[in-house]
């Protein structure tokens, strides 16, 4: 009973070849035969684990080459895991290459006939259901015409409908959710919404953190073939926000976090933590302290603060040097704290990071961001990022005598005791 | 209520099992028909091309061998070259195609749950259909040579079935050393040119030299198909025909199917994952 898609501690290893390596049987004999072995390997994926259970959307994110693509490919049974285990129970239907098998000399109805079969449905399945697939593409006065006559878009949209019209149990979706003009993508995440309802465990790849939001139930964000964060979407999207800045800091890996001792390590941020946490209102002081753990002497380190908008705009950078704080800290463990008076941040949501440095800035020691983000509670609306305590006065110019007139008053924001 | 729960379950599993098998009939037949489709679609003469290049050929040798050097001719002539023509087609066009199963079709074995194994198997399929619509030219050609058809023909698709297993397991080989060698398809053009040359398509085989001809498949087949088509050829009345190198062949093939299945298997793995 039950389908669903479990992963277990999977692993996949790619070899590279010599540039030189014999393409042909002419070489290979001229060069007696060698050189046909494998120059390195690498990791793609490693100790990859989670689970889909059916009715629910699991989106993947990540970089460029972060390993999403490989993983719904071993999936998907296309190559086989070098470590781990992937249990899939139920009929499998991918939308990895869309229009994989289409003929452009072909019509539209035979493409579609082949793609079906190709997509695991009989023949009587497949001519049952299509008549469902062409409405679905909007397709009906021109599936009859040969594929080449077709737009990118209308080959798009006939073979995503074929794709979702296989009733599979599994669904793997690779980056086509985009497929075609607004109203199509909308039908067609309405299509995969439907599935999932229906019982069906789908796996979604995404480059878009909005889609995420709207469609999935968990997210898993992949970095270098690693999983870095698998939880509710909002926290991976948090995650994987934070690490779209552009200037994309080298960090320490996770078990310096936890405090164990990294080859090479001098010094490594252990936590950030605010005070107050949530909720927080405009104007409210905060208090960002960092916790470090120091393995080696460094002399002079310099800590620092950014925060910034969730668009990417920074806000403020600060550092502990602008207060002339230069300790040289000994091994051991430590705590720094940064204390601002009042923030005067519009409503959104911030992300705060932090980093130390060598003395001079000559290189930086460790990053890290902090994974959830500052969310300010909603200002009236006001377009920007600052919102300071404001007032409107009007001078009012009369002919005769000047006299002020104390009217407008627009301070909406709770007035802190600062005065 | 548990043996119930048992029976639903293993007729459960018998509908999946058999909607398996209707699946990859279905999946086969329309890759098939596709392949066919592709090939004579935009041509005016449409499938009759198939036959063309057969007929061609055989018009070639009967004039070479026929009119020019008559001195070597065997008896019922063109059924005896016709004959030979097709089974020797049916071979190189489907082994040459089959070769690029793997590397031709990188969409659809990077299709989740597509059956990867089934590629050459169309490709013979496909050649076997141009076999079989060639066949009531052979019977025209056998019938104005005058030959009385025996209950012999009875074996006929047993041999297809073999010349079609053994294909297939040749084919498996070949796609898979295609994948880490591309130019194997050209190398195969330039073998099966020669062994083109030594399977006695279109002359008889001088008694001195039949055993060495025995180690060539091809040869076996063709003899084996004349055995049944033109059995008032004197050389080899079908009772007197040895059979025994064609069962063995069968043999070698029952051993080759799997493991070049393996093989294959294996190297259309490593080809999707080769970025």
């Amino acid at each position: 009973m039950g389908h669903g898609i479990v992963v277990q501690n999977l692993g996949k290893k790619f070899s590279t070849y010599a540039s030189d390596r014999p393409r042909t049987i002419m070489q290979a004999a001229l060069r007696g035969f060698r050189g046909l072995s494998a120059a390195h390997d690498f990791w793609a994926l490693r100790n990859v684990s989670f689970e889909v259970q059916p009715g629910e959307i699991l989106g993947v994110l990540g970089h460029n080459g972060a390993g999403k693509s490989t993983l719904l490919r071993l999936i998907g049974g296309i190559g086989r895991p070098d470590e781990g285990d992937i249990q899939l129970r139920g009929r499998i239907g991918a939308l990895l290459d869309l229009g994989a098998g289409f003929h452009e000399d072909l019509t539209g109805r035979e493409n579609l006939l082949v793609s079906a079969l190709i997509g695991g449905l009989t023949r009587e399945e497949a001519l049952a259901r299509q008549g469902e697939i062409i409405e679905f593409a909007e397709l009906e006065s021109f599936i009859d015409n040969p594929i080449r006559t077709y737009s990118t878009g209308m080959g798009m949209r006939l073979a995503f409908s074929i794709a979702i019209h296989t009733d599979p149990q599994l669904l793997l979706v690779d980056e086509h959710l985009s497929v075609g003009d607004i109203g199509f993508q909308a039908k067609c995440i309405a299509r995969v919404k439907a599935l999932r309802d229906q019982g069906c465990a789908i796996m979604l790849i995404s480059q878009t953190p909005k889609q995420v939001r709207e469609v999935c139930d968990r997210a898993l964000l992949l970095k270098q073939g690693r999983v870095a964060a698998y939880s509710d979407p909002e926290t991976v999207i948090g995650e994987y926000e934070a690490a779209m800045h552009p200037d994309q800091k080298p960090r320490l890996p996770q078990s310096a976090r936890r405090g164990e001792p990294v080859l090479g390590a001098q010094i490594a941020l252990t936590g950030i933590e605010l005070q107050p946490q949530a909720p927080f209102y405009n104007g409210d002081p905060l208090t960002v302290e960092l916790s470090y753990r120091c393995w080696k002497p460094v002399s002079s380190p310099i800590f620092s603060i950014r925060i910034s908008h969730e668009s990417g705009a920074v806000c403020l950078t600060t550092n502990s040097l602008t207060a002339g704080l230069q300790p040289s800290i000994l091994p051991g463990v430590g705590r720094i704290q940064l204390q601002l008076e009042r923030l005067d941040l519009n409503g959104g949501k911030y992300f705060i990071s932090a980093g130390i440095h060598s003395a001079q800035w000559q290189s930086l020691l460790d990053y890290q961001d902090l994974p959830q983000p500052l969310v300010v509670e909603p200002t009236p609306v006001i377009e920007g990022l600052l919102h300071p305590p404001a007032r409107w006065s009007w001078m009012e110019h009369s002919p005769g005598p000047e006299k002020q007139q104390p009217v407008v008053d627009v301070d909406p924001a709770p007035s802190p005791s600062l005065a | 209520m548990v043996s119930r729960q048992h029976s639903l379950a293993t007729t459960l599993n018998q509908t999946l099992l058999s909607r398996h098998w209707v699946q990859r009939r279905d999946l086969l037949t329309g890759l098939v028909s596709r392949n066919i489709k592709l090939l004579y679609n935009r041509s005016v003469l449409g499938i009759a091309w198939m036959l063309i290049n057969p007929l061609m050929q055989l018009m070639v040798y009967a004039f070479v061998f026929g009119v020019l050097l008559p001195n070597n001719a065997v008896p019922n002539f063109t059924s005896f070259i016709f004959s030979g023509l097709l089974v020797w087609t049916w071979f190189q066009s489907a082994l040459t195609e089959a070769t690029g199963a793997i590397v031709q079709n990188r969409a659809l074995i990077r299709q989740p749950g597509f059956p990867v194994s089934i590629l050459p198997v169309v490709n013979v399929a496909t050649g076997l259909i141009h076999f079989v619509l060639s066949l009531p030219i052979l019977l025209l050609f056998l019938w104005k040579d005058g030959v009385q058809l025996q209950w012999g023909l009875l074996l006929l698709p047993l041999l297809m079935l073999l010349q079609f297993a053994f294909t297939v397991s040749l084919a498996y080989v070949l796609a898979a050393i295609n994948v880490t060698f591309r130019d194997t398809q050209h190398t195969l053009g330039v073998l099966l040119q020669m062994l083109f040359y030594f399977s006695a398509v279109f002359y008889q085989v001088p008694g001195q030299f039949a055993a060495i001809f025995n180690f060539n498949p091809i040869y076996l087949l063709i003899q084996g198909y004349r055995a049944i088509l033109l059995p008032v050829d004197p050389a080899v009345p079908v009772a007197d025909f040895n059979w025994l190198p064609l069962v063995g062949l069968s043999g070698i093939t029952l051993a080759m199917l799997p493991l070049g299945h393996r093989i294959f298997q294996q190297q259309s793995e490593r080809f999707v994952e080769e970025l």
